[in-house]
């Protein structure tokens, strides 16, 4: 269950909108961050929180695709591979990863290290390919920049 | 011509609210507060403005809309989901400009009655969403946010509210589902949003370009801001210029610009001298032109009859070595991913044009295939419950049209001709 | 007035509707799947598609609002294109396997692929494959079927307000989940059965046993329940119950039902109902003859009128009986027995606080239309969950809430949880008190409303008694809402009645009802509770609600019903128990009641109904009060036998028979014939000629005919009389204050799957609801170290029982809930009480339990 700290950050954020509602994304993004993603625990502890079936909270949550709905890595790289990324090579990325870190799309390294999630346009079109780590932003990306990159994430 | 949205950029601090009152920023607020807010609707309607979203509705005719509905409160959302592939023309504003929309949305929120505004952010931007909590912090402690702004009792609080990813909240009244803590589908119409809106009161959603253009209305006024660009749609426009391009990025430039212009003129022409194949002009849902249609008008009146849509100004230029099948598989497998789900014809049809478009680029198509394509596209076109639907359509169908002899290719030799 | 043109026909319309609605009422029908009567518009098949004139493309009839002057077309070559277009998305995905699918017959993408193609299917991929999910005992789920018109997920989320069904996922990758056991708050409503168009959500209590088109016949009539009483349509074939459906549009659940009414129908196919009558012999229930039974009855009820009287004779009616029944059974108490001692179980809460009311407030102040909540600002419950006595009342509260009212709790109502705007608890059976303090509060701010003198009087006295206002949390708010609103409802349920002191409560709640000038609402979880009382089933009043003690009435009957009534009040249900312990009463007959298991102290009433020289029960399960009878007769059953009967908002409706499946009798014709074989005719052949003399005899009835019930909408007053109120001062109070300092008290819980006896003989409720749970607060199970499931051993003075215990976030105090269902472990066994003085219902508050892990030695 959510903690009185946890708890209190979400009853502010409750009152910012005219309905408890409102305050679902928001809510599912703090339980993401508790829980490192969507279990069905997360879950119930939003839907407690907020006074919502446990039904909507996940109907809700799944419609979104940055809530994840199973465990991911300690880094999390979303590549983005729609059009503008793709011509510049996005895709030979997405290789990649695969056969230097063992890496496919929505699969996690075996030491738990890297996930891997495939992103429609994260709005970086004029530096593709580009991709986020975490919340961090990356661009103009090549096989070595994104192996350099990486050191960084341990 | 200066720039405006983009003025102060280059300067590294430029989110900052020192930076931005250095270079005249909130004197329009000012000078706004100083005006009755139907002579700021009247200023605005003046201008011309249109909606930068990608509908370009006049933005003027929607406000009065909403200021003719007696219900209260009102809500201005700032659509800042920028989601269409190729677009990323409101990441320059959020990340580097934020006080400027800001202002922009505290002027609208007095015109048009408004004590509410929520910028629903992407996701996608996780740093757009602590430079605008910073700058809203900022503008909380100078007044220019908060129940009594700049002293004149005028009261408008902002937030920001993010999404979770998907495309379609984008869709306006989609996003107002969303930030309702729903999941993304649009709703019918009627009831606009301007009557029947968030939380079922008056609401007005508007671009982040959009409200960023209002500061810029109301310093230099309505009649001249009239006269920058195209006439029926007049004003600086941001253009976001990616693929084969000597320098890509976002542009500040008038409306109704020619689309050979941008790309060779401000974008620095084709990548290492390629040979131009194709422009999709504006953002992956509007149909693709083929080399020799780029002399057209950007603007929402003359790019229909062009053939395709401005969009949201997203240029994405290919050159001779892209392939179109696989250009038009990936645009579907965009769209199938992003349907919502809540009608059937895209629901269903996406994802069966993405099916057939991935068995030709497989070298697995069969001959019917390119009739087979053309008729999905026909039962999803008119039909679906919101554009997203025909922008997929409008994909397939543009470029069986241009690009037919590729697809044919693919299905006879069983492969494909540019690699 | 808005007149349009479809399909070449002028419509008028004289309210705005959508162009799908007016073309329905000009007898168009324009296809749909998404869209559904008892759901707002979705717009998502995309099939409704219609031409209109002046508009550029094709606009979804569902959404599209008529408007004057429009002309439009239903069909034409391009709407049939755009349908064909449709249906080959939806065949993409779709399982060609109608030959195996239960929908078959009555699916609707079948019925549409038949009119407008496609023939051929183009599609060469994989189909979406969705494992059919076994995990549920009551609904067959099979997701590859789904369309994905979400009518499932909006009916549950907007109407249902369950909210147990989303879409998962998005837009092609999305499926509908979850349902019942894998799900959370799923209430076993079925709607969603009732709307889902394919063979993607269907009951397993008929799949694979017939198909739609094998329906011998289709019988409409009403639910047999609680006091709400639902239209629902029976499917018979071989004569046996196949499936219960609701009608749409049709009674004042237009087309809703709760689990009990929808899935609890096998209880009539039991194969413990009760097939002949027995007879006590040397100790021991004997299978025996009707004529022998009869005779044993009416020669004993013979002889103890002879040597004691007939005040020695007292009879029980029953809430679950017909109006005809109940009516027969009272005249044959009054004038074959000659006894007034006849009184039912109503009494412990329905007929105690309806009398009360009644006679404060006038006749009829409970008779109130449930559609009616929707409309009110404030809906205040008081005393019981609506949602689990009344599910059909429950979901008027929720759509009050969806419509902005505020929904006030006093004590709590889980069913409201998530609806609630306001929620006072009171401190431990101080429910009292607290009204009282509402109610000076209002009368404070409201004043004097002088229409009832006395009633004026009594506030006013209590308002100078009372000193502070009441310091508790959520009651100035709840003050507030009450004051603000022009429109109130009242939704009272019976665990304040069932108190010592319960008339002080109900004084309160009058008070409240007669300042706001508010709706009151009886919660009644039996199906004719109100019924019994009309026909005269209380010892005090004759049918129509007419007092004994007026002789102009009384003689009237005397005339009608050919012999004389006894002058005095006859007892009251524990005057009845009180005379049997005395032994002053020597025979009881019961009449479809089962009090050794309903009432508390089952195990001292066991005893004492040892005292009895003749007891007497008809039913159709041998009870545990059967058990111990002298006779036992086979009653017929709710579905075989047809008559009349009396919901809560006082709405008269005929139950029909539709099988003929037990050897049983009509209650009604049992009584007739003992009667008769006393030396009292009755003649009555068939239940119109019963309801030909109620409508002759009693005021309330006056002119009623089959014709009219059954046209429906018989709603109070009907053409009778009412009554002004009874009563022109308010009965003292008897202050009993006492301080409530154990850890724990047990308390009654009413159960959404089960009601009284009946529930636990059919086994569609029993798989939803296997066993009776000890529900109590998280606080009170972590001070007792327990989690969700643990089994512990709890006991009173009056008993000790076991039972795993349930978790339940709505209970905010130190009370424990056992439901009074399961056999063996009824709540009522292990309840002391006693009695309230006005109202002659029992009180159980304040029975202190102890309760202990099992296995753990005390
Ligand atoms: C599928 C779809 C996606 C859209 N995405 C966006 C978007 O990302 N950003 C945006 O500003 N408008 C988007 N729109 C347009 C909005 O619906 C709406 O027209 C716009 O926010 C109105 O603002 P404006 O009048 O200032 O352009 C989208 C529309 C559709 C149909
Ligand atoms: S066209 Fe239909 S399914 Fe597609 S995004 Fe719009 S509403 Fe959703
Ligand atoms: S019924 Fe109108 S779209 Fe489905």
């Amino acid at each position: 269950m959510f903690g009185e700290t946890v708890l209190k950050e979400i009853d502010e954020i409750r009152v910012k909108y005219p309905d408890r509602r409102s305050a679902l994304l928001p809510s599912l993004y703090i339980a993401q961050r508790e829980f490192g993603w969507l279990s069905q625990e997360a879950m119930q502890c939003v839907a407690k929180a907020l006074n919502l079936s446990e039904s909507i909270v996940r109907g809700t949550a799944s419609f979104y695709s940055m809530f994840k709905h199973k465990p991911v890595g300690r880094h999390l790289i979303q590549l983005c591979t729609n059009v503008s990324c793709m011509i510049l090579g996005a895709e030979r990325l997405v290789d990649f990863l695969g056969n230097k870190y063992g890496l496919q799309p929505d699969g996690t390294t075996e030491d738990g290290r890297l996930s891997l999630v495939v992103m429609e346009c994260i709005g970086a079109c004029g530096t593709a390919p580009a991709m986020l780590i975490n919340t961090d932003f990356y661009d103009n990306l090549s096989e070595k920049r994104i192996e350099e990159i990486l050191e960084k994430y341990k | 011509m200066e720039n405006f949205l983009l003025r102060n950029i280059e300067n590294p601090n430029s989110a900052d609210i020192n930076e931005y009152l250095k270079v005249g920023g909130y004197k329009n607020l000012t000078k706004s507060l100083g005006m009755k807010p139907k002579d700021i609707i009247e200023e605005v309607k003046k201008s011309g403005l249109r909606g930068r979203g990608g509908a370009g509705f006049p933005a003027a005719m929607k406000w009065n809309f909403a200021t003719a509905d007696p219900k209260f409160p009102k809500y201005l959302l700032c659509n800042a989901d920028e989601g269409e592939p190729g677009t990323f023309k409101d990441r320059p504003i959020l990340e580097k400009n934020p006080h400027l929309l800001i202002e922009g949305m505290v002027i609208s929120g007095y015109a048009l009655g408004s004590e509410y505004g929520y910028i629903y952010l992407r996701g996608e931007y996780p740093q757009a969403k602590d430079i605008l909590n910073e700058a809203i912090k900022q503008a909380y402690e100078k007044k220019y946010l908060g129940d009594d702004i700049l002293g004149k009792g005028v009261k408008f609080h902002l937030s920001v509210y993010q999404g979770a990813g998907a495309y379609i909240c984008g869709e306006e009244t989609a996003l107002i589902e969303s930030i309702e803590g729903k999941k993304g589908q649009p709703r019918s119409k009627p009831p606009f949003p301007v009557n029947v809106g968030a939380w079922s009161m008056p609401t007005i959603v508007n671009n982040v370009e959009t409200l960023s253009n209002v500061p810029y209305i109301m310093e230099i006024g309505g009649d001249a801001y009239s006269n920058i660009g195209s006439k029926d749609c007049p004003g600086p426009k941001l253009f976001s210029v990616s693929g084969y391009v000597e320098k890509p990025g976002v542009y500040e430039l008038p409306m109704g610009i020619s689309l050979r212009d941008i790309i060779y003129k401000h974008a620095g022409g084709i990548k290492d001298s390629k040979k131009l194949k194709a422009v999709i002009p504006g953002g992956i849902s509007t149909p693709v032109l083929p080399a020799d249609g780029i002399d057209c008008a950007m603007d929402f009146v003359s790019m229909p009859k062009a053939g395709s849509m401005l969009g949201s100004g997203a240029v994405i230029v290919l050159d001779e070595s892209v392939c179109m099948v696989r250009v038009a598989y990936r645009a579907l497998k965009f769209f199938e991913h992003e349907s919502c789900g809540k009608c059937v014809p895209c629901r269903e049809g996406t994802d069966w044009l993405r099916k057939i478009l991935e068995r030709i680029e497989n070298g697995k198509g069969s001959e019917g295939d390119i009739y087979l394509l053309s008729d999905v596209a026909g039962l999803i076109s008119g039909r679906t419950f919101c554009p997203l639907g025909d922008g997929a359509a409008g994909v397939v169908t543009g470029m069986i049209k241009h690009f037919r002899n590729e697809f044919e290719e693919h299905i006879k030799n069983k492969k494909c001709v540019v690699s | 007035m808005i007149s349009l043109t479809i399909n070449e026909k002028e419509v008028t319309l004289d309210k705005p509707v959508t162009v799908l609605e007016a073309a329905k009422q000009a007898g168009i029908k324009i296809p749909t799947l998404c869209h559904h009567d008892l759901l707002k518009p979705w717009s998502g098949c995309r099939l409704c598609v219609v031409e209109v004139e002046r508009m550029p493309r094709l606009q979804t009839a569902c959404t599209l609002m008529a408007a004057d002057g429009m002309v439009i077309k239903t069909e034409s070559e391009a709407i049939s294109n755009v349908r064909r277009g449709i249906l080959e998305f939806l065949l993409i995905n779709h399982p060609l396997d109608c030959p195996y699918c239960d929908k078959a017959g009555e699916c609707e993408l079948q019925d549409l692929v038949n009119k407008y193609g496609p023939t051929v299917g183009r599609y060469k991929e994989e189909k979406r494959k969705v494992p059919e999910s076994h995990k549920d005992q009551i609904i067959a789920r099979n997701t590859e079927r789904c369309v994905m018109c979400t009518r499932c997920v909006r009916m549950c989320n907007d109407v249902q307000g369950a909210s147990a069904i989303s879409i998962i996922g998005r837009g092609n990758h999305s499926r509908m989940e979850p349902f019942s056991s894998e799900s959370f708050d799923c209430e076993y409503c079925g709607n969603c059965l009732t709307v889902c168009p394919v063979g993607a959500i269907l009951s397993r209590l008929y799949i694979h046993s017939f198909r739609p088109w094998q329906v011998d016949k289709e019988v409409g009539t009403i639910c047999s329940y609680c006091g709400v009483g639902c239209s629902l349509v029976v499917q018979v074939r071989d004569d046996s119950i196949k499936r219960v459906i609701p009608k749409l549009g049709f009674g004042l659940n237009k087309g809703l039902l709760c689990s009990r009414g929808r899935f609890g129908y096998e209880y009539v196919n039991s194969p413990d109902r009760l097939k002949t009558p027995l007879v006590r012999k040397n100790g021991k229930l004997e299978e025996s003859t009707w004529s022998e039974a009869l005779s044993i009855i009416a020669d004993k009820l013979t002889e103890i009128k002879g040597t004691s009287g007939g005040s020695a004779i007292a009879g029980i009616a029953s809430p679950r009986c017909s109006n005809e029944d109940n009516y027969v059974l009272q005249k044959f108490m009054r004038v074959t027995c000659g006894s007034n001692n006849i009184d039912s179980l109503s009494r412990t809460g329905f007929a105690a606080a309806q009398k009360y009311f009644e006679d404060l407030l006038g006749q009829g102040i409970t008779a109130n239309i449930i559609d009616g909540i929707k409309n009110s600002e404030v809906v205040l419950v008081i005393g019981g969950d609506p949602t689990a006595v009344n599910p059909i009342l429950g979901l008027s509260i929720r759509e009050a809430a969806r419509r902005g009212a505020s929904i006030i709790v006093l004590g709590h109502a889980k069913g409201l949880e998530k609806f609630k705007t306001v929620q006072v608890v009171p401190p431990l059976f101080k429910e009292a008190e607290v009204l009282e303090a509402l109610l000076v509060e209002l009368f404070r701010a409201k004043g004097v409303r002088a229409e009832l003198p006395f009633i004026d009087k009594e506030m006013r006295e209590l308002s100078e008694k009372a000193a502070e206002k009441m310091d508790l949390p959520g009651f100035d708010e709840l003050m507030k809402a009450l004051l603000n609103s022009a429109s109130t409802s009242i939704v009272l349920g019976m665990d304040l009645i069932q108190r010592t002191n319960g008339h002080r409560s109900l004084f309160g709640v009058a008070g409240i009802t007669y300042l706001l000038e508010a709706r009151l609402y009886l919660l009644s979880e039996r199906p004719n509770e109100q019924g019994l009382i009309d026909a005269g089933c209380v010892p005090d009043m004759l049918p129509g609600g007419r007092p004994m003690n007026i002789p102009d009435f009384k003689s009237k009957f005397e005339a009608a019903w050919n012999g004389p009534i006894p002058d005095d009040d006859g007892l009251t249900l524990f005057e009845i128990i009180e005379g049997i312990k005395n032994r002053n009463i020597k025979a009881l007959y019961v009449m479809g009641e089962n009090p050794v298991f309903n009432l508390p102290g089952g195990p001292f009433l066991k005893d004492i109904f040892g005292n009895l020289d003749l007891l007497v029960v008809q039913d159709i399960f041998l009870t545990e009060t059967a058990e111990i009878a002298d006779v036992v007769l086979p009653a017929l059953g709710w579905a075989e036998k047809s008559g009349t009967y009396t919901n809560l908002e006082r709405r008269i409706q005929l139950q029909k028979q539709a099988v003929k499946t037990s050897r049983g009798m009509e209650d009604w014709r049992i009584l007739s014939e003992i009667s008769g074989r006393m030396g009292q005719k009755m003649g009555y052949l068939e239940t119109d000629d019963i309801m030909r003399e109620m409508a002759k005899v009693s005021p309330l009835y006056a002119d009623l005919t089959y014709d009219e019930i059954g046209k429906g909408d018989c709603l109070w007053p009907y053409h009778g009389k009412p009554l002004r109120g009874e009563m022109n001062e308010v009965p003292p109070v008897v202050d009993a204050e006492k301080d409530y300092k154990a850890d724990f008290y047990l308390a009654p819980e009413k159960l959404l799957f089960h009601s009284g006896t009946l529930s636990r003989k059919s086994p569609a409720l029993m798989k939803i609801c296997p066993e009776p749970t000890l529900k109590m607060s998280a606080a009170s199970a972590g001070k007792l170290g327990l989690k969700e499931g643990d089994r512990v051993q709890f006991s009173t003075t009056a008993g000790s029982s076991e039972a795993p215990v349930s978790i339940d976030e709505s209970i905010k105090d130190n009370r424990v809930f056992l439901s009074n269902n399961f056999q063996g472990s009824g709540v009522m066994d292990l309840l002391s009480f006693s009695i309230d003085e006005v109202t002659k219902a029992f009180g159980i508050e304040g029975c202190e339990v102890e309760i202990k892990k099992h296995g753990i030695k005390a």
